[in-house]
């Protein structure tokens, strides 16, 4: 081959070469969008449903729970000092 | 007397060559950019000793039988060295901030185009008489734009086995001179006001994402790449490995002892390949110029993507962070959060450049998938 036919060659491989690594990155790119979605999807069901059967199996509102806990605090430290 | 001449003619002083003995002037200069400036020191100590070894006259070190050839048969020939570097490689990357912030993988994609620009570029010094680069010689060379020393020795061993010396130390000369080469680059390109610009901070990625991204990645380049699964591969393989929690083990072997020991006989088979008739042509000064030049497109073009993406992205993104789009992990990310700080002292990009960092590894490992389905 002369330099000319190389030249069109590389010129050639630049371009395939560069849109095959943008099209394969981008591929990868909507992958993770992807998954990152299904997965805040799996997460927050997990955690909502482990919290809300425990408060509401003792019946007490989470309102009464703070006032509760923070009259507790406040009974404690009277104490310490 | 008879037996003193022959003592005699078995010394080196005897049988020096005026080339061999510029080549371990070579070897000491890779010593001295090693030990006294901190130059790559892991591999650019035992190339250079590997250089002095290999041109040492009589003893063969590098003739068939001696150590350095079975090394270098065994480990780079077969490219199995630069693959149990990635895989170290991958238990020792953190994805969180390309996997918080997807969108900077397009800046490790526009990062490549310093390899397939050089492909072009070492064409066209064809037209210098003196050189002779086939197609598949300029591939090999362009991939030192990826700044990625076990890709770019991964590939240069399968498509120009001949220039590897070369290739892999202006690989890794140019990987420790990224703090002096980017800088300007990224200071021309950019005003102050670009570089001021801070960036959101980025969101906390759960376990179970870092788990499943390495095997998304293997999936997509067993799909649609191939040729580029030997590298990925080993890279998914040691990210799992550290992502996963439940092989601690094998993940602190693969980021230390193996690498660290792999390192070393890559570094002396390395400079096995910087034999005298091999190294002093001009070919070789052909692949230290292409090698800057790489570098610096590769530069260059992360910046003007990221320039691109600010201009259309809802969130402000620095275009620094282009810069750290070739691999050079971490090097390129710490000059990129050093350049952000001498604009803005409470600017920190380090773990935005991060993002672009780590695509870029992926970036150059697809490169050399595409060059070796397409060239080799």
């Amino acid at each position: 081959m002369d330099i000319g036919q190389l030249l069109a060659t590389a010129a050639n491989l630049m371009v395939t070469g560069m849109v095959g690594v943008f099209v394969f990155l981008s591929l990868l790119i909507s992958a993770i969008i992807f998954m990152s979605k299904i997965m805040s999807r799996f997460e927050e069901p997990v955690v909502e449903a482990a919290r809300t059967p425990s408060i509401k199996a003792q019946g007490v509102p989470s309102a009464h729970v703070a006032a509760i806990s923070a009259a507790i605090a406040q009974y404690k430290n009277k104490q310490k000092s | 007397m008879e037996a003193l001449l022959n003592l005699w003619q078995a010394t080196g002083i005897a049988n020096f060559t005026f080339p061999a003995l510029i080549m371990i002037a070579v070897g000491c200069l890779l010593l001295y950019l090693a030990i006294a400036r901190n130059f790559e020191p892991l591999l650019l100590l035992p190339i250079g000793f590997g250089a002095i070894l290999t041109n040492i006259p009589v003893a063969g070190l590098s003739d068939p039988g001696g150590l350095l050839y079975y090394v270098y048969h065994i480990g780079i020939d077969t490219g199995v060295f630069p693959l149990l570097i990635f895989m170290g490689v991958g238990a020792l990357t953190d994805f969180s901030a390309l996997i918080a912030n997807p969108r900077m993988m397009l800046l490790g994609a526009a990062a490549q185009f310093g390899i397939f620009a050089t492909l072009f570029g070492a064409i066209l010094l064809n037209y210098v008489p003196g050189f002779e680069f086939s197609l598949q010689d300029a591939s090999a060379i362009a991939i030192i734009g990826g700044a990625d020393g076990p890709t770019a020795i991964f590939l240069a061993s399968k498509l120009a086995p001949d220039l590897l010396g070369a290739i892999a130390v202006a690989a890794y000369s140019y990987m420790a001179l990224v703090p002096i080469i980017q800088p300007p680059i990224m200071r021309a390109l950019t005003t102050p006001e670009e570089r001021k610009i801070q960036m959101p901070q980025l969101r906390t990625v759960s376990k179970k994402e870092k788990i499943i991204f390495p095997l998304m990645v293997l999936g997509l380049t067993m799909l649609f790449l191939p040729a580029a699964t030997p590298l990925v591969g080993m890279f998914c393989l040691g990210n799992l490995m550290r992502e996963s929690g439940v092989v601690d083990r094998l993940s602190n072997s693969a980021q230390n002892e193996i690498i660290n020991i792999t390192t070393i006989f890559l570094g002396l088979a390395v400079g096995s390949k910087l034999a005298a008739d091999k190294f002093l042509t001009v070919e070789t000064l052909g692949i230290l110029a292409l090698g800057a030049l790489a570098f610096s497109i590769g530069t260059a073009s992360g910046v003007f993507m990221a320039k691109g993406l600010n201009k259309f992205s809802k969130s402000p993104i620095n275009p620094l962070v282009g810069a750290a789009g070739v691999s050079a992990v971490p090097m390129a990310a710490r000059v990129v959060n050093k350049v952000g700080l001498e604009n803005n002292p409470h600017n920190f990009l380090l773990m935005h450049a991060m993002g672009p960092n780590v695509a870029g590894v992926l970036g150059s490992a697809v490169a050399a998938g595409i060059l070796l389905a397409l060239v080799g």
